[in-house]
């Protein structure tokens, strides 16, 4: 008897993982379809007014970027601080503070600067596209919009991958650039180096691999951020779903985006990259 | 009505405006950076990053346009020029280009010398123990030629002339010191035979004394007894 249930709940496990990794890849053949439409309706970008595009270009970079580099120059500065506080204490006592300036490149530059920007961008933008695409689906913006002929997707979700990809590129650099100097500042507080010999370090140590790293980067998440936030704000079906999707978005945004990270970061070590 | 619209559309288009400048600034100051950092990357220099100072020298016997400029070995630059100045003697002012990003104090000096087998020259600068101003652009260091080769070959060879002479004489010293020790060991061993001849003499005269005293105590017990028997007789003896 205590065997069979054994088998029964080990059999429930299974069964679970099984619908588990038949729903996600369920989900990533929706997401590829919807991706997919949303490269088909560049067709019928010519049968729409560039103007009204840019416009909501202009805004949403105003939103994602603009509005959020305090905010990114806040953290930038907090964080290089403290990269540079904890490096330029404890690389000595191993003898090689002679790397401190390639450690501080590939911490900074190449993982905690495109990482933590996307993570702001997410947090501010990723909700709130999220959020006001499924508004207006809701409100029946977006089915209007179809009735008059235009496609949806032309008209929201591609203004807002470009603008989000300007903006994710340009924190990046903000926040790599603030966190380099700004932390030095920080870093002053507690021990000294000369500013000369910092940035000559710094210099020398910022390879083209690197800033090729953080374009890459920078342009992956800019088109990952809102594509992911536009497809759950289309979801909902009634306004009681809205928050569910919008916390959905978020999460996996923040899944994929530390996923992409990795993979990026990882294929920079392959020999055929370097 | 519709000056109440044109009115709407010209603000529009002014806040639209604006918002261009900021998004234009925003997009274009990371791209001019990303530029400006590539081309450097390239080699493409945007400010000069290097510095041009004088080295006071007596001779340029050694020293010649193009000579390598280094610092513990490290190489800053080269010199670019060499001009004779003619007061208040002749000596010569030689323009090397370094490079700024190393630290160099202004009260450094620079010793001409050669660096390899060859012998090819090099100027190496030397910092100060106590660090001062910093070496600026147009700052003058005093110079200092190291010997030739061909000096520091005969210094050598003097050197070891000398080095050979005071191993012989530690050799010499040191064989005649041994025989010095073993004539002191050879005087010791006669010494030693000596005494111990005397000592073995002065037993035999010391049984010989005590044997006399005793004999002269023998005698005395005789006299003594005399004495006491005889005693005028004793005093009277001999005396007619």
């Amino acid at each position: 008897m205590a065997g069979e249930q054994n088998i029964g709940s080990g059999g429930g496990a299974v069964a679970y993982v099984g619908e588990a990794v038949i729903r996600f890849w369920g989900g990533v053949k929706d997401f590829g379809a919807y991706v997919a439409s949303i490269v088909v309706s560049f067709r019928s970008l010519r049968f729409i007014r560039m103007r009204s595009i840019y416009a909501i270009i202009l805004r949403q970079t105003v939103f994602t970027g603009i509005d959020a580099l305090p905010f990114v120059i806040i953290v930038a500065v907090l964080v290089g601080g403290v990269v540079i506080i904890q490096g330029m204490t404890n690389l000595p006592r191993f003898g090689i503070e002679g790397y401190f300036g390639n450690l501080l490149v590939i911490i900074i530059a190449r993982e905690l600067g495109p990482l933590v920007t996307a993570l702001i961008v997410i947090s501010r933008s990723g909700t709130a596209v999220a959020t006001e695409i499924a508004t207006q689906k809701w409100s029946r913006e977006i089915l209007s919009l179809e009735i008059a002929g235009i496609d949806p997707r032309l008209y929201i979700v591609f203004p807002r991958i470009v603008a989000s990809t300007l903006s994710v590129f340009s924190l990046i650099l903000f926040f790599d650039i603030v966190a380099f100097m700004g932390g030095y500042i920080i870093s002053l507080t507690s021990i000294y180096v000369p500013v000369d010999t910092f940035f000559q370090n710094l210099a020398a140590s910022f390879t083209l691999t690197d800033l090729l790293s953080t374009v890459i980067k920078s342009i992956l998440f800019g088109v990952l951020i809102p594509l992911i936030a536009c497809y759950y704000g289309m979801m909902p079906r009634s306004k009681f779903e809205i928050p569910i999707f919008v916390s959905r978005a978020v999460s996996r945004t923040l899944f994929f985006v530390i996923v992409l990270n990795v993979i990026v970061s990882a294929s920079f070590y392959f020999t055929w990259l370097e | 009505m519709r000056a109440d619209i044109r009115a709407v559309a010209g603000r529009i288009r002014e806040s639209m405006g604006k918002v261009e400048y900021r998004v234009g600034l925003f997009v274009l100051v990371p791209a001019v950076v990303i530029v400006l950092f590539i081309l450097v990357k390239l080699g493409y220099s945007l400010a000069t990053t290097t510095m041009d100072v004088y080295v006071k020298v007596n001779s340029i016997a050694s020293l010649r346009k193009g000579t390598p400029v280094q610092i513990k070995g490290y190489r800053l630059g080269r010199v670019v020029e060499i001009r004779p100045l003619f007061k208040p003697a002749l000596h010569f002012l030689a323009t090397i280009r370094i490079r700024k990003d190393i630290e160099l104090y202004e009260d450094c000096a620079a010793l001409i010398s050669r660096e390899n087998v060859i012998g090819d020259p090099v100027v190496e600068l030397r910092n100060p123990e106590k660090k001062g101003e910093f070496l600026r652009e147009g700052d003058v260091i005093e110079g200092f030629e190291s010997g030739s080769v061909d000096e520091i070959m005969a210094k050598v060879n003097v050197l070891l002339t000398e080095v050979n002479a005071i191993v012989a004489l530690y050799r010499q010293v040191s064989e005649e010191s041994r025989q010095d020790l073993r004539a002191l060991v050879t005087g010791l061993s006669q010494s030693v035979t000596n005494i111990s001849t005397i000592i073995q003499n002065s037993q035999k005269d010391i049984i010989e004394i005590i044997g006399s005293m005793r004999k002269t105590a023998r005698t005395l017990d005789d006299v003594s007894a005399e004495i006491k028997k005889h005693p005028m007789k004793f005093l009277f003896q001999g005396k007619k």
